[in-house]
C-alpha cells in the first residue's frame, strides 16, 4: 500500500536534488540577467558593435571550454558526498564536531580545486550528509578567501608574494570565526533547507 | 592550458569515485548521475549569463579612476571605499587582480588594497547572486555576507597598522 514506504525517507542518504528549481527564475538570476543585459547594451553603445561581438566571442570560447570542467567538477562533489558515510560526515564536520569541525570544513574549502562548480556542490552535498550550517559556511569562507587554486594561480601573478601572504595570513582565522558565529545563529534560528524546497513543492 | 589540466585532473578523480560507487553499490549510480545533471543545469544559465555578464562590465570598469580611489593618503576613508568598490567589482579573479595589481602601481595603501581584494572574495555578486543563491538558497547566503560583512574594513586596517609598522 503506497505510503508504507517512503523511499525518500528510507532509502539512502539523499543527495542534492535541485531539479524542480532547474528553470526556476530566481532574483539572482534575474538581477544577473537584467546587469549583464544592460552591461551588453552599454559596451555596444559606448565602444561599438566591434568591441560587442569580440567579447561574446570571446566568451563563448571560454564557456564552452569550461563546460567539460564544470560537470566533472558536478560529478565529482556529489559522488563524493555521497560515498561519505553519514555518521563520519557527523563527526567530522556536524554540529557537534566543535571548533576541529570548523577547522576541517575551512581547509576543505581551502585546498578543493575547481571553483564554484565544486565548492557549492560538495558543500550543499555534504549538508545533506550531516554537516552543519557552521561547517557550511567556514568550507565556503575558506575557499572565497583562502583558495590555494585562486592564490597560486591567480594572485601570485599579479600581485608581490609579500603582499599575498600578508593577505593569507591576516585571513586565516576568518573562515572559523565566521563559521562559528553561523553554527550560533543555525542553533538558535536553523538555516532552512530552502536550497532544496523543491521536493515538497 | 591550466583549463585543460584542471578538466582532467577533475575528470580523473570524478571517474575514480564513480568506479568506486561501481564497485560498491552499482544501484547508487543512476542517482549519482541524475543529481549531477540537476545541479548542472541549475549552474549552466547562471554560468553562461554570469561570464559574459562580467566581462561586459569589465570593458566598462573606468579602472584607472577605480584605482586611484584607494590611494595610501586616505586611511580609513581609503579602506571603507575599497571595501564598497570590491563588492560592486564583478566577475572572477581576471578583473580584480587586475585592478588590483593598476592600483598598486599607483601607489595605493595595503589597507586598501587587502580591503578590496577581501570585500570583493566575499561578495563577487557575479557568483553569489548567480550560484550561491541557486544552490545554498537564500537564508545561507545571506548569513555568510552579513556575518562576513566587517572583515574586510578589519583585514584593512591590520594590514595598514602592520605597514605603518614596517
Amino acid at each position: 500500500m503506497a505510503g508504507d514506504f517512503d523511499p525518500i525517507e528510507d532509502g539512502p542518504p539523499r543527495l542534492p536534488s535541485p531539479e524542480a528549481r532547474r528553470f526556476r527564475v530566481d532574483f539572482g538570476l534575474m538581477f544577473i540577467a537584467s546587469l549583464s543585459l544592460s552591461a551588453g547594451i552599454a559596451v555596444w553603445i559606448t565602444q561599438g558593435p566591434g568591441t560587442f561581438f569580440h567579447l561574446l566571442w570571446g566568451d563563448t570560447a571560454m564557456i564552452l571550454s569550461l563546460l567539460p570542467k564544470i560537470f566533472g567538477g558536478i560529478l565529482l562533489a556529489i559522488a563524493l558526498a555521497m560515498i561519505l558515510p553519514r555518521d563520519r560526515v557527523l563527526r567530522l564536520v556536524g554540529p557537534d564536531s566543535g571548533l576541529r569541525g570548523l577547522v576541517i570544513a575551512s581547509g576543505a574549502g581551502a585546498v578543493v580545486p575547481g571553483g564554484p562548480h565544486v565548492t557549492y556542490p560538495l558543500a550543499m552535498g555534504l549538508m545533506r550528509a550531516g554537516a552543519d550550517a557552521g561547517a557550511g559556511t567556514a568550507m565556503v569562507s575558506g575557499w572565497v578567501l583562502l583558495g590555494l587554486n585562486r592564490v597560486l594561480i591567480w594572485e601570485l601573478s599579479f600581485l608581490p608574494g609579500w603582499l599575498v601572504a600578508l593577505r593569507l595570513v591576516l585571513t586565516l582565522w576568518v573562515p572559523v570565526v565566521v563559521g562559528q558565529m553561523a553554527r550560533v545563529w543555525a542553533r538558535r534560528s536553523p538555516v532552512p533547507d530552502d536550497a532544496h524546497q523543491g521536493r515538497q513543492r | 592550458m591550466n583549463v585543460i589540466i584542471g578538466t582532467v585532473l577533475i575528470w580523473g578523480a570524478a571517474l575514480a569515485l564513480l568506479r568506486h560507487i561501481a564497485r560498491v553499490d552499482r544501484a547508487k549510480l543512476p542517482e549519482v548521475w541524475r543529481a549531477a545533471r540537476a545541479t548542472f543545469l541549475v549552474m549552466l544559465p547562471r554560468t553562461v549569463i554570469g561570464l559574459s555578464g562580467a566581462s561586459f562590465m569589465a570593458a566598462l570598469l573606468p579602472r584607472g579612476r577605480m584605482a586611484a580611489l584607494f590611494g595610501p593618503e586616505r586611511g580609513i576613508t581609503g579602506i571603507l571605499l575599497a571595501t564598497v568598490v570590491g563588492a560592486a567589482t564583478p566577475g572572477g579573479p581576471m578583473v580584480a587582480l587586475a585592478l588590483s595589481a593598476t592600483a598598486l602601481k599607483d601607489g595605493a595603501g595595503t589597507g586598501a588594497l587587502l580591503a578590496y581584494l577581501t570585500s570583493w572574495s566575499i561578495i563577487s555578486q557575479t557568483r553569489t547572486l548567480g550560484s550561491e543563491l541557486a544552490l545554498m538558497g537564500p537564508t545561507f547566503l545571506i548569513r555568510r555576507l552579513i556575518l562576513s560583512a566587517p572583515v574586510p574594513v578589519m583585514i584593512g586596517l591590520s594590514s595598514q597598522a602592520i605597514d605603518a609598522v614596517w
